[in-house]
Order: C-alpha cells, then structure tokens, then sequence
C-alpha cells in the first residue's frame, strides 16, 4: 500500500500541472482523454530487478527508430527524389546547409548504430531464452522488424544516387533477377523496367519512405503491446534458484506478482522474476541513461565524419568497384566463397533464407527446459557458430575490399 | 668509427650453408610457432575457465585453471628464449639481409611486439607467482587473465602481418598496405581459430596420455577424464571453422600470390597438403569418434552421434583422396595422360576439389556442430559421469591431440616452401642472405639471378 501510494505520487509529480490557467487546460483534457491514467498504464509495470541495464537495449532501438524518422523528415525539406537532382540537393546540403548536413549525418550514423543496438537486443533476448513461451510472437515481430530495418538500410542506402549508390541499386536489382521463376518480373518492378532508371530511384524512395515504414511502424506497436501483455523475461539470473523452489514457494511468489506477471502460459517457475523493480523510475532511468548517450554519440558521429557523398552517379564508369554498406559485408563475402555457378543461388538465396527461416522458428525449435544458456546447448551451439561465421565473413570481405 | 671501418673486411658469413641454416631455422620456428600458439590459445581457455569456476562453482574448472597457469608460465619461459634465440641468433646471424628488411619495412608492428612481450610478462608473472592471493579478488584475477589473452592477440595479429608481408608483399613504404595486405586477415583468423584448436587439443593430449598411464584412482580419473573432452571440445569446437576459414585463405593466396597457390594445390607441395587434409579428416573424425564413444562408456547410446562418425570417416576418405597417381599436375601433363585411371590416364575424379573435396570439408563443418551439439546436450543434461573414460576414448585425444600439432608444423613446412626460392615473395631470395657487399649498380646481381624479380636491399629501404 505505501509502495502503491509513493508511486502514485511520482507519476503525479510527473503529471500534476505548474498553476492556474495550466490546472485547468490540463483537468479539460484529462477528462475528454484520460492522460493520467494513460500515464499511470505506461509507467506502473513491474520489471526483472536484476540484469537492468541489458533489458534498456530495447527501448534504445526504438529511440534510434524514432530519431531516424525525425531526421528522415527534415531530410525530405530539400532532399529530391528524381536522378537529376538526387545527387544535387544532397550536395548542397554537404556544402552549403551545415544543420541539414548535421541532420544528414545523423540520419547516417543513426542507423548504423541502429544496425549494432538491434543486433546487441538480439542477442541478448537469444542468450536469455526470452522467446520462450508464451513470448514466441513477439520474439517472431522482433526478427520481420530486424529484417525490415535491413530493408530500409539497403533502400536508403540507393537514395544519395551517387556512384556507391547507383551500383548498389545496380547490384542489387542484378541479384533480384536470379530469384527462382518469377525473378525478372520482381527486377522490373523495383527498377520501373528493363534498366536502371528514374523509375528506379522512384520506386526505392517510395519503398524506403512509405512501404517499409508502414510496415514498421504498427510492427513496433505489436511488440510492444506483446512486450507489455507478458511482461519483460529478463534473463537466467532472475530466475536463480527456481528450481530449488518448493511449491508452496512459487505458488508464494506467483500470489505476491505483481502485473503484468505472472507471463501465462509459461514453464514452471519462469512465469515471475525472482526479484521485481518498478518500470518507473528505475528501469526509465536506464533507459533514458543508455538512449541519452546513443543519441550524443551519433550527434558527435555526425559533426566528426558527416555523411559523406561520392561523386555523381556515372552509369559509363567502368572502373567503380562498388562495396556493400558494412552490415551487408557478411552477405557479400558469402557470394565469393562459392564456385561462380552456385554463388548467387547459394550465396543470396538458399543460405540466408535457411538462415532467416531458423531464426524465425528458434522458440519452436528450442525445446531445451531452462534458460540458462549452458544448459541450452542445442540452440547456443549453432547460433555460436553462426555469429562466429558472420564476425569472420565480415572481417574476410574487409580484408578484401581494401585490397582491390 | 675507423676501427669498425677496419674490422668491416672481416665480416664474411657465419660458415654455415644455406641448407643447415635453413634446417636450423624451420626447426627452431616450429618449435616456438606451437609454444606460441599453446600461449595464445591457452591464455583464453585460462580465462574462461577461471570464470566458470568462479561463477559456476566448479571444482574441476578451478583445478584446471591452477595447473593451466603453472604449465603457460613454464612454457612461455621456455617458448619466449626461442623465440629470442632465433630472432638474435639465427635470423641476425644468417638471414641478415632478410631480417633487416623485415625489420625496416615493419619497424613500427615489431617494436609494438616487442613491447607486447613486457605486457604479457606483467600478466602472467602475478598470476603465476600468486595465483591463491589474486583468487581473493576473483574478478581482478578474471580480468588479468582476459587482458593476458587480449595481448596475446595483439602479438599474434602484428607478427602475422609479418608472416602475411612475406606472401603477399606490398609497396615498401606504403604501412598501411604492408600490415593489411591480401593475406594478413585470412591468416589472423587461421590462426586465431586453430591457437585455441591446439590449445586444446594439447590439453587433451596430457589428459590421454594421463588416462592410459598413471590416472588410476577414481578422483584423479575422474578429473583427467573431465579435462581429456573439456581440452577436445575446445579443439574440435575451434577446428570447425578451419575449412572455411582455410578456403578463404587459399582463395587470397591464389589471387594474389599465384606461384605459391599452384605450388601447393598441384604442384611440388601438393602431396604435402594431400597429407595435411589427411590430418584435418583424423582430427574430425578422431574427435567425432571420441564423443560418440565417450557418451556411450556413460552408457547413453547416440545412434546419431554414430551417424556423425561415420558421415566424418567417409568424408576423411574422400579428402584424403589424391586427385592423380602422379606428384604434381605437371607431371601428368608431361605423361600426356590428363584422363581418368580408367581410361588409362593419372586423373582420380574423386580426388577433385570442386565438387569432391569442398563436400568433404563441408561434410566435416556440419556433421562437427552436430556432434559437439549433441555431445553437450548430454554434458548439460548430467548424463555424463566422469571418471568413465576407457582406453579407446584416451587413444582418440592423443590422436587428435598428436595430430592438430603436426597439422601446424606441417603446415608451417608448406607456406615456407611455397614462397621457395623466396623469402619475400618476388623480392627476396634464400641464397646469400650474408653476403656484406654493397649491391652494385648494374642491377639485381647480390641475390642471385632471378630474372625481373625487384630484389630489396635494406639500403633501398633509406627514403
């Protein structure tokens, strides 16, 4: 009950009005809306005590996707879409708008450290078994919303149109065409027909703008509605000892739950956290601690390396190597480990789609009964390799690239 | 000065020929390549096992950690005095030419190797000399050991930018492309995998030959049987990424260093690297075989784990197949005879690269994460007891263990001669490395006559 009403009293800090006119204004649209008890909704929730700072990895990637659409925005006030002026407007914004060439920069940087952070949540909620029942949803939301941000990565990495974009847009629509029966039809959609084109940028733009963020945007409301429904899992350290517990202490422990625990339906003794903190402050806390300082290491990116651009996109160059934005080096190195023949079937289709399936499918395919992860062996044992092999993929395909 | 000057005519070569001296140094580099590489890969296994004792509570980890420490502190005494003996003897003394062009053009990554040395004495030292007082402060202690593995890294990342120079060389004064020429990355990663490979691979060596000679009571039994599958996880865990990772490393050498590919893949080496796979095929399914029987001595049978060994001794064989009845390609061309035995030519089909022996090394990747998967599905599950180990099970680690160790000597034995006659690819020859004489200027006469090969004096190297 103290705990209760000492609660209530910081979300009423929060939410109590400074004086008069602002007392009133605000009382008006607390009744036609309900802001305080929406307030109360999003900060009373009940978290994993321990492992808090791991857990802020989430709410970090949506402060980065939130920040790449406020700096999209203002992107658009003078970016042109077309393949006469693509080039030009973003040329001008590096040499004569130094706000915009900042907002640029961070657009950039943004995502690449959106890349790492998504990446980093991932693993994270792999290692603590987090997808396991009843969360295997949202774990499902997670990998289309992961898949998604690569899609808007290699979009927008074809907007600048200059020369690595337009070999890029190149490449890919290239690989496009080797998608098994109906691959020429998909290249001539995303390029507007037989070649690169105007159309081409036409159709990334749009697809980089409206398509994929259309997608994204209700996806990140599902996991997040998911993330609320069943609580955060937390990880095996929240959990030590539960199997030591007698009955009569978990039935204990799921009475004293506090919402939204106990997580329904899940395994015995993984349905309460050991230990529980509040949402607010304390987890808020960390989290603003760890987006704070993203948000000013990408700020510093963007004023120490910018955005650079290369030079206008030239279609006759013959001699431009053009090289994949880094999170694609992987990929890219895969192409040349296989004999010419099977190397875009393999390397672009049948591996990463196996890939994709499997990571898809990973809470049904675990059945493994803890969480910890050394007694997890079936699942950890491969995805090791698997993120070992894509480190060296990556590390091979930079060797490569600087020394062309 | 003009007493050097009157000493200088008598500086003729150490009287030692080409031949010994090249005996003398591939011995004495073999040697301290494989304590290298049980440093490097020993400092990690340190660590993690440290952790696990600390974390896990593990008495076994913690034993392990105390006498892994003991034996890294004794071999990097010994390991360190070779490696100062080849490099003050052996390299000074009769590859002078070489070592100092070596030293010029890479000054700067020896110096920080150099310096790394003093790094890994201030690592070891204390956790060696007061190992119980450091595991007051476990975390202190942990953290020592990660730096520990950490600087062995970096010593390893900055002398196979040496070894890497010495394969695929780049302009002399551009640093850059010198320290991350085409092989540097592919041999870093080589490395950096079969260190910890052999590591552990040696661990499980001690612990077989301890299971058929002197363990015999139970606790003791128990503890080397733990140590024997936790040293031959660690080596054929790390050894999975091997074919690829040495197919990445074939591709560069073959694009960029053409001689020395064709020299190893069909030419006078390849019988060479016929045996090296043959090694790689004994190691995985030497290792697949220990885990397979090492479940089944707990009395668990693994009909997959049966499975894996077998799909292993196939691919064995088919790797260990030669692609010809002749040594070299060449040699099947010069009997005119490039068709298959049975049509009376010298070519085995089944001894191919593409598409033969690329499925074995696959075969090997696949069916290793299967069985390690398999084998600690068990391990997590309790089923194993410790102690159990039997004599096929101590004959299969010192199989692994005996053959990651001549898997690296041998392979040692290729790359040097695959760069033969040079010791700098195109730059540098093996013969006179002590002839003192100033190059004329006429041309490339000091070093032999290679035609249109650019030979590097140490004083071209003076901008």
């Amino acid at each position: 009950m103290a705990e209760e009403l000492e609660r209530s009293v910081l979300v009423g800090r929060l939410t109590r009005p400074i004086s008069g006119l602002m007392a009133t204004t605000y009382r008006w649209v607390d009744e036609r809306l309900g802001v305080t008890d929406l307030v109360h909704q999003l900060l009373y929730e009940a978290v994993p005590r321990r492992g808090a700072w791991a857990y802020s990895l989430g709410s970090a990637t949506l402060i980065l996707i939130v920040l790449q659409i406020v700096t999209g925005m203002f992107l658009l006030w003078t970016y042109v879409p077309s393949t006469t002026e693509a080039w030009l407007s973003l040329n001008f914004i590096e040499h004569h708008d130094e706000f915009a060439a900042i907002v640029r920069g961070m657009h950039l940087w943004g995502a690449y450290i959106l890349f790492v952070v998504i990446g980093l949540h991932m693993v994270r909620t792999f290692v603590s078994g987090s997808y396991k029942k009843p969360r295997e949803l949202n774990w499902i939301v997670g990998v289309v919303l992961f898949l998604l941000v690569l899609g808007l990565g290699i979009t927008g990495a074809m907007l600048p149109w200059d020369q690595a974009a337009y070999w890029t847009a190149t490449v890919v629509t290239h690989v496009v065409d080797y998608f098994p029966i109906f691959g020429t039809q998909l290249q001539e959609i995303l390029r507007g027909g037989p070649q690169m084109g105007p159309a081409t940028l036409t159709r990334f733009f749009a697809i980089h703008i409206w398509l994929l963020p259309a997608l994204l945007v209700p996806l990140i409301g599902l996991h997040l509605i998911l993330l609320r429904r069943h609580g955060e899992h937390g990880s095996w350290v929240n959990y030590e000892g539960v199997e030591e517990e007698t009955e009569a202490e978990r039935a204990e422990r799921m009475a004293r739950a506090e919402a939204p625990y106990p997580a329904l339906p899940s395994d015995p003794g993984y349905a309460v956290p050991m230990d529980l903190d509040d949402f607010f402050p304390s987890q808020v806390f960390k989290d603003a601690l760890v987006s704070f300082g993203l948000v000013l290491l990408i700020f510093i990116m963007a004023i120490v390396i910018g955005a650079p651009i290369e030079r206008a996109a030239n279609p006759a160059a013959l001699n431009y190597v053009p090289t994949p934005e880094w999170f694609f080096l992987p990929l890219d190195q895969l192409l040349v480990q296989f004999p010419q023949a099977w190397m875009i079937p393999v390397g672009v289709f049948i591996l990463p789609g196996i890939g994709t399936t499997l990571l898809i499918l990973v809470p049904f395919l675990d059945r493994t009964p803890g969480r910890q992860p050394w007694r997890r062996p079936e699942v950890m044992v491969p995805a090791l390799f698997v993120l070992l092999f894509l480190i060296f993929e990556a590390m091979l395909a930079v060797n490569r690239l600087f020394n062309l | 000065m003009h007493l050097l000057g009157a000493l200088a005519p008598q500086l003729t070569p150490v009287p030692i020929s080409t031949g010994v001296a090249t005996i003398l140094v591939a011995v004495i580099m073999t040697m301290h390549v494989q304590f290298a590489a049980w440093q490097q890969g020993g400092y990690i296994i340190l660590a993690v096992s440290d952790f696990m004792g600390w974390k896990r509570k593990s008495e076994h980890h913690d034993r392990f950690s105390r006498g892994l420490v003991t034996m890294l502190g004794a071999s990097f005494a010994l390991g360190g005095s070779l490696a100062i003996f080849a490099v003050v003897i052996l390299f000074t003394g009769l590859w002078s030419h070489f070592w100092v062009t070596l030293l010029r053009v890479l000054f700067w990554p020896l110096l920080a190797e150099a310096a790394a040395f003093v790094g890994e004495i201030a690592c070891l030292y204390p956790l060696y000399a007061r190992w119980e007082q450091l595991g007051r402060v476990r975390g202190l202690r942990v953290g020592l050991e990660v730096l520990l593995f950490v600087n062995a890294s970096i010593q390893m990342l900055l002398i196979n930018m040496v070894a890497s120079y010495m394969l695929t060389p780049r302009p002399a004064f551009n640093l850059p492309l010198i320290m991350f020429n085409p092989t540097m990355i592919p041999l870093e990663i080589h490395r950096f995998v079969g260190n910890i490979a052999f590591a552990g691979a040696i661990i499980a060596l001690v612990a077989g030959i301890r299971l058929l000679r002197r363990a015999k009571a139970p606790q003791l039994r128990a503890y080397v049987d733990w140590m024997g599958q936790y040293g031959l996880v660690w080596a054929i865990g790390f050894t999975i990424a091997q074919p690829l990772v040495g197919w990445e490393y074939a591709k560069e050498i073959q694009l960029h260093a053409y001689a020395s590919w064709y020299d190893m893949m069909l030419g006078g080496l390849s019988v060479a690297f016929l045996f090296q796979v043959f090694l790689l095929g004994l190691i995985f399914t030497g290792g697949i075989f220990y885990l397979w029987r090492r479940v089944r001595a707990s009395g668990f049978r693994s009909p997959a784990l049966a499975v894996c060994t077998a799909l292993s001794f196939l691919a064995w064989l088919l790797i260990s197949t030669p692609s010809s009845l002749a040594w070299s390609y060449e040699s099947v061309f010069a009997a005119n005879a490039n068709v298959p035995i049975w049509q009376g030519g010298l070519l085995i089909p089944w001894g191919a690269m593409i598409p033969w022996k690329l499925t074995a090394l696959v075969t090997f990747t696949g069916v290793a994460i299967v069985a390690i998967t398999l084998y600690l599905k068990h391990v997590s599950r309790g089923r194993l007891h410790w102690g159990d180990a039997g004599k096929s099970q101590a004959v299969a680690l010192i199989a692994v263990g005996v053959s990651i160790s001549l898997i690296m000597a041998l392979m040692g034995y290729i790359r040097e001669n695959s760069r033969g006659p040079f010791l700098i690819t195109n730059h540098m020859l093996i013969n006179q490395q002590q002839d003192f004489t100033p190059p004329s200027a006429s041309g490339p006469a000091l070093n032999g006559p290679a035609s249109g090969v650019s030979i590097i004096m140490p004083s071209d190297l003076h901008p």
